[in-house]
């Protein structure tokens, strides 16, 4: 492994990636905007300028020259040189604008042409507050502008495709979008247009930028150019709050974060992991109705009950003591649970739990699966997080056709439904489960099902509880509180991502707004509540303390602990085809 | 060193034989070229005597200092090639012309093209490559036809294509139009042009010789460069480096423009005096006017002023003691009534319209450049803006991934360095606040 | 200056919702033509090579290239249209628009410049009644002001719709072109013959010319920009 210097400072390196790379790995901040890490350095924006020397080798024999004082003599590259492209070398000297003064004004000369046709006009701009070019022109640019006159106009306000927007005087041609579709998601569909200062990235003419994965080029942009139709001029970057977790439409298990405000769910981002889904995410994650079954369509009436055919709202206790009744008013064989691939390890090991105690059948999934939807990369055919969980946790697919003539021949008289939509996935209608007493717990308030429920729990979701999923590759991830549910305290709350105004606000402007939050309990919750009345206590104080039991006593998910999973997930043992 | 100025180095230059150019009518024609210039008697000597090493040694030896403006030594260029593994090699003929102030190449094209074709052929042989790709810049259509022609007669024959001459030797020429870009001309862009992307240049390393076309070995050349080759084949290369300046051997042909009574492109040995090219060559300055300025190379390279070219004399070293560059020879002259801020702010226009966008510090500088030499030249221009001017090309210079930003700074910086007066005549004057008693400066 | 000008510089948005401007039974390549691309195609290793090639055979059929005709050339190279796209925007000898049927590409490059360009395109204008970067309204002429073509020696000159060059244009010169050229008389090649030559030789060295031009003196100049 070859030795660098850095500011004096020497240290080893792989030596297999370029010099911005090791040094950013150092924690040596460089400035930067067209390097990306997963993508071919064109070496544009000419911003990562150090100067870099190699040490001096005698010709004859090779061997490095030394000085009188015995260290090497260093032969200066006489240009300043763009670190994104260099390749370290056993020896390399590398001075940054820390130590080099010439590298300090290369960065600051750079950053001064970037600023003269930027439009500066970060008090309107969605990426101001987390703009690499806003940032970075505070740390390594000079104040003021010399530059007096006309600024290119370039279009602006272009709808790209249906998620993405440019705004092309705000592009310093960078070219990450381009070579995005380029040479990740390979569908070309982005080029630059014209040359010289008039450049900027766009379609050929007629062509819609439909790329699924089209929203990640907003995430890459580093200026405020590209920016999200949907969530456009809707929050400031330090009015959300941030938080770690993972994403459900599928089962890849992308690791993104969930920005919030005002306890709504502004936009899905991604977030690192190299081995999930590295820096990209799919724009299923993200276009309207992901955020519509997160924000809009929670139940507003908490827990209910059916009252004279009419769901009536009820307190928590009633509702969970009436689910239990239900549970316990006829024989064993006569109750069904549906487990959720929608749900989390700990909520599916909880119902599974309860299922053994009243003597019922082990719970049954139902799956989410769409074939052709899946694209060998972040899309899969199953539309559900959580079905290799279940399979691990001993819950299979149900078998649709035995179900469903149990039910209509009255041998099923009580339903026990973990959040899911039966109705909605075709496995009944909901005359058919006229005579049934259904249990549900649901997220959203479209669920067909509800028109036969009879006891409804609304379960708080992925974005408002904690848990664990694990993807189809077998990675357990745990999912983390964005936004908080009714009566919690959010500044309390300490697996609970925070906002600028969360942690620095004063009362006045820190966000009290109890019309976003949902009346609603995590499974976790419930389900002790439901159990208890039953006469099983659980005595775990959390879903950490479930997940620890669900490891030591099931062998599929050995050592996936929380502190295991941390915020990268740990890939568990593969399990064969029956747990 | 011998003493660079003061004296031609063109030696008999009025008898000078020519020979890119040679005086033989219908020479563009094949059998002409063969029947009376010896055609294609070179590579045939190379093909059945030579190892492709010692062309390229003799070449090196030659020192053929690159025609296309950077006067690298072409010889020792080919000698950076890989050896022959299992990948393709080329060589792309650069043909782009460009530069503003040149149309020497197109001479050739015109009226000597199997010289080109048959350098081409040796330089393939001394490499050992499969192809050599000719881009030509898109407006010479006519040219490019007239070339096709005289390329299908040679592939008729056999010189070309498989098993050249008899020999086991085989390699392609295949002429590529351009469509109007300035940055083709680039090596790197050039190759990028020639894979149908945008024509952006490359970072080096990897150097084309490492990585070039299509991820290949690849050697660039220019047109001049490789007809000079196969003169160099033809009598050697002490006959070669005995001609003109002894640092910058051979004969070049100087396209000469501007305000001299018979402009044109002229053969002659390097090393001829400017003096001489304006007044002896091109018959002195138009109305006798007197001569304010010439750039000796395009218009990348630094003006001279008038003052300056005593005793300079057109090779890379001498232009270069006298602070300018030989570039491609494609000379302009420009007498008294000329206006440098003017004739700077089209320099300024040319680059920022040719600049490909890709690096932050071109992409914007020739651009602002521009605007501040517009302002200047409208009278709106203020003293300090040549100093901003001046801090602008520290900015740009050699900040780039090639040497368009340079080419763009240098005409600037030198401008005003050497013709300030013009730029204060038209600036507004300095005013200072004296407490309400206006000063001037 | 050109029609990017940095006093107001404005970069306008290619009609991204564009209507078809070739006639549907007309947008297609003929079978020789086909042929010709994979003739193209057979000359460098890759398909995307061929582009420009292909883009130059485009609007020498089409007369120009509208988006319609660059996604012809990408489905007939197999490339994605961005990149076809991309490609001829970058390049100023591709028309992205509709051009009069004659272009007068005036050199306005600095030698052309320093020997009356500027004189040139201003006596087109008066004369055309356009500006630069217009085109007549019988769509006859466009005039375009272009970098430099090549040609210093016999400046000032122009090139006609990226076709011949006209050498040392005067005014008497021009008035005969735009008469040529509206009776759809193109210019003819001219060989402009070397000084030497003239000194050494008769001149024309080509036989296989009928028309030669000389390098000459270059006029005054009135206006320099």
């Amino acid at each position: 492994m070859p030795t660098i210097t850095i500011d004096g400072q020497t240290i080893e390196v792989s030596g297999d990636k370029p010099l911005l790379q090791e040094c950013l790995n150092q924690g040596v901040e460089l400035p930067h905007f067209c390097y990306h890490p997963a993508m071919s350095a064109p070496a544009n924006c000419r911003q990562c300028m150090v100067e870099v020397g190699t040490p001096l080798r005698d010709r004859e024999t090779g061997e490095i020259k030394t000085d009188a004082n015995g260290d090497p003599e260093i032969q200066w590259l006489p240009k300043l040189q763009t670190s994104c492209t260099v390749q370290v070398s056993d020896g390399m000297v590398v001075k940054t604008h820390r130590t080099s003064e010439k590298a300090k004004r290369g960065q600051r000369d750079t950053m001064e042409f970037l600023l003269i046709n930027h439009p500066l006009d970060c008090p309107i701009c969605d990426q101001a507050g987390k703009c690499p070019l806003q940032i970075q022109s505070y740390k390594y640019g000079s104040e003021g502008s010399r530059f007096e006159f006309r600024k290119v106009h370039k279009p602006k306000r272009v709808k790209l495709g249906p998620r993405v927007m440019l705004d092309a005087e705000r592009c310093i041609n960078c070219t990450r979008c381009t070579r995005f579709t380029d040479e990740v998601s390979g569908s070309c569909q982005l080029t630059i247009n014209q040359r010289g200062v008039k450049n900027y990235p766009i379609t050929g003419p007629g062509e819609t930028f439909d790329d699924a994965y089209s929203m990640n080029t907003i995430d890459i942009c580093p200026v405020g150019a590209l920016t999200s139709t949907e969530s456009r001029f809707k929050a400031r970057a330090w009015e959300m709050s941030r938080t770690p977790s993972i994403t459900t439409i599928n089962a890849k298990g992308s690791n993104c974060y969930y920005m919030v405000r005002d306890n709504l769910i502004m936009e899905v981002v991604p977030r690192q992991n190299i081995e999930v889904n590295e820096y990209w995410l799919p724009d299923e994650e993200r276009v309207g109705w992901a955020y519509e079954r997160f924000n809009d369509e929670r139940p507003e009436h908490g827990p209910e009950i059916r009252v004279d055919d009419e769901l009536t709202p009820v307190s928590w206790d009633r509702a969970t003591d009436a689910a239990s009744n239900a549970l316990s008013s006829v024989s064993s064989d006569a109750v069904f649970f549906l487990g959720s691939a929608h749900a989390t390890v700990e909520d599916n090991y909880l119902l599974s739990r309860i299922a053994e105690h009243v003597g019922a059948e082990a719970p049954k999934y139902i799956p989410h699966v769409e074939p052709g939807h899946g694209d060998d990369w972040l899309r899969t055919d199953d539309r559900t997080p959580n079905a290799q969980g279940c399979e691990r946790l001993g819950i299979h697919p149900v078998d649709a056709e035995v179900l469903r003539s149990r039910v209509r021949s009255g041998e099923i008289k009580v339903l026990y439904v973990l959040e899911d939509d039966p109705v909605a996935s075709g496995l009944f209608t909901a005359e058919e489960l006229e005579d049934v007493v259904v249990v549900m717990h649901y997220y959203n308030t479209t669920n067909k099902t509800l028109a036969a429920t009879d006891v409804a729990l609304p379960a708080a979701m992925v974005v408002e509880t904690i848990g664990t999923y694990v993807n189809e590759e077998g990675r357990a991830q745990r999912v983390r509180p964005a936004k908080v549910i009714k009566e919690v305290n959010r500044t309390l709350m300490m697996a609970t991502g925070k906002s600028r105004t969360d942690m620095h606000g004063t009362p006045f402007d820190r966000w009290h707004n109890e019309s976003h939050q949902v009346d609603c309990l995590p499974g976790w919750e419930i389900l002790p509540k439901v159990a208890a009345h039953l006469g099983l206590e659980f005595e775990f104080s959390g879903p950490k303390a479930i997940m620890l039991e669900v490891t030591e006593q099931n062998p599929a998910f050995h050592g996936a602990t929380y502190e295991a999973m941390g915020l990268q997930g740990h890939r568990l043992e593969d399990v064969g085809e029956t747990v | 060193m011998e003493a660079t100025n003061g004296q031609s180095k063109a030696g008999d230059w009025q008898n000078f034989e020519r020979v890119l150019l040679p005086p033989i009518r219908d020479l563009h024609r094949l059998d002409v070229y063969e029947k009376e210039y010896d055609g294609y008697q070179a590579i045939q000597k190379v093909l059945r005597e030579w190892e492709p090493g010692e062309v390229i040694d003799e070449v090196k030896q030659a020192n053929i200092r690159g025609r296309g403006g950077a006067a690298f030594n072409a010889g020792l260029k080919w000698s950076f090639m890989p050896p022959k593994d299992d990948r393709p090699r080329y060589l792309a003929c650069n043909a782009d012309e460009s530069e503003p102030g040149t149309y020497k190449d197109r001479q050739i094209m015109e009226y000597n093209p199997h010289l080109m074709f048959e350098g081409i052929l040796i330089a393939n042989y001394a490499m050992q490559l499969d192809a050599c790709y000719v881009y030509v810049r898109g407006e010479y259509v006519d040219w490019i036809d007239h070339m096709q022609r005289e390329l299908d007669k040679i592939y008729e024959k056999g010189y070309v294509g498989e098993n050249i001459f008899g020999s086991d030797f085989s390699t392609e020429i295949i002429l590529h139009k351009g469509a109007g870009a300035y940055i083709c001309g680039e090596e790197t862009s050039l190759m990028d042009s020639l894979e149908g992307k945008r024509g952006y240049p490359r970072i080096k390393p990897p150097f084309p010789a490492q990585k070039g076309l299509w991820g290949n070995p690849t050697t660039i050349n220019n047109v001049e460069t490789l007809s000079h080759v196969t003169l160099v084949m033809r009598h050697g290369a002490d006959w070669f480096s005995d001609i003109g300046a002894p640092t910058h051997p051979g004969s070049t042909i100087y396209g000469i423009s501007g305000h001299v009574n018979r402009p044109g492109c002229y053969e002659y040995p390097t090393g001829m005096l400017i003096s001489d090219l304006i007044e002896k060559v091109c018959g002195g300055m138009r109305d006798g006017k007197k001569l304010k300025a010439v750039i000796p190379g395009g218009s990348s390279v630094p003006p001279l002023r008038a003052d300056m070219i005593d005793g300079v004399t057109m090779d890379a070293d001498s232009l270069r003691e006298a602070g300018s560059m030989l570039g491609t020879a494609g000379m302009l002259v420009l007498n008294e009534d000329t206006d440098m801020v003017t004739w700077l702010r089209r320099v300024n226009h040319f680059y920022q319209h040719e600049s490909c966008g890709q690096c932050t510090p071109c992409r914007e500088g020739t651009g602002w450049l521009e605007a501040i030499v517009t302002r200047i030249d409208e009278g709106e221009g203020n003293l300090r803006d040549l100093d901003l001017l001046i801090d602008l090309c520290d900015q740009m210079e050699g900040r780039t991934i090639c040497a368009f930003a340079d080419a763009a700074a240098w005409p600037v910086r030198y401008t005003i360095e050497r013709f300030r007066e013009d730029f204060e005549a038209k600036c507004k004057p300095a005013v200072f606040d004296t407490g309400g008693v206006a000063m001037t400066a | 200056m050109s029609e990017f000008n940095i006093k107001k510089p404005v970069v306008p948005l290619p009609d991204m919702d564009p209507e078809p401007q070739i006639p549907e039974d007309e947008l297609f390549f003929t079978e020789e033509e086909l042929e010709q691309i994979e003739r193209y195609k057979e000359k460098y290793p890759t398909n995307r090579s061929a582009v420009m090639p292909a883009l130059w055979m485009a609007q020498q059929k089409f007369g120009f290239l509208p988006p319609e005709v660059m996604q012809l050339v990408a489905d007939a190279l197999d490339l994605p249209y961005a990149h076809v796209f991309g490609a001829a925007t970058f390049y100023t000898q591709y028309y992205k628009e509709k051009k009069g049927t004659y272009v007068l590409d005036v050199c306005c490059s600095f030698s052309c410049q320093a020997c009356g360009s500027y004189d040139v395109l201003d006596y087109l204008e008066e004369k055309l009644g356009i500006h630069a970067g217009e085109t007549t309204e019988d769509g006859r002429f466009t005039i375009q002001e272009v970098e430099c073509l090549g040609s210093c020696g016999t400046a000032p000159m122009l090139q006609v719709t990226n076709g011949p060059y006209v050498h040392n244009l005067t005014e008497e010169k021009l008035d005969q072109l735009i008469e040529d050229l509206r009776n759809d008389k193109m210019p003819p090649f001219t060989s402009v013959t070397l000084p030497q030559d003239e000194d050494e030789m008769e001149g024309n060295r080509r036989s296989d010319v009928e028309h030669t031009d000389t390098y000459q003196t270059p006029p005054e100049t009135k206006r320099w920009i």
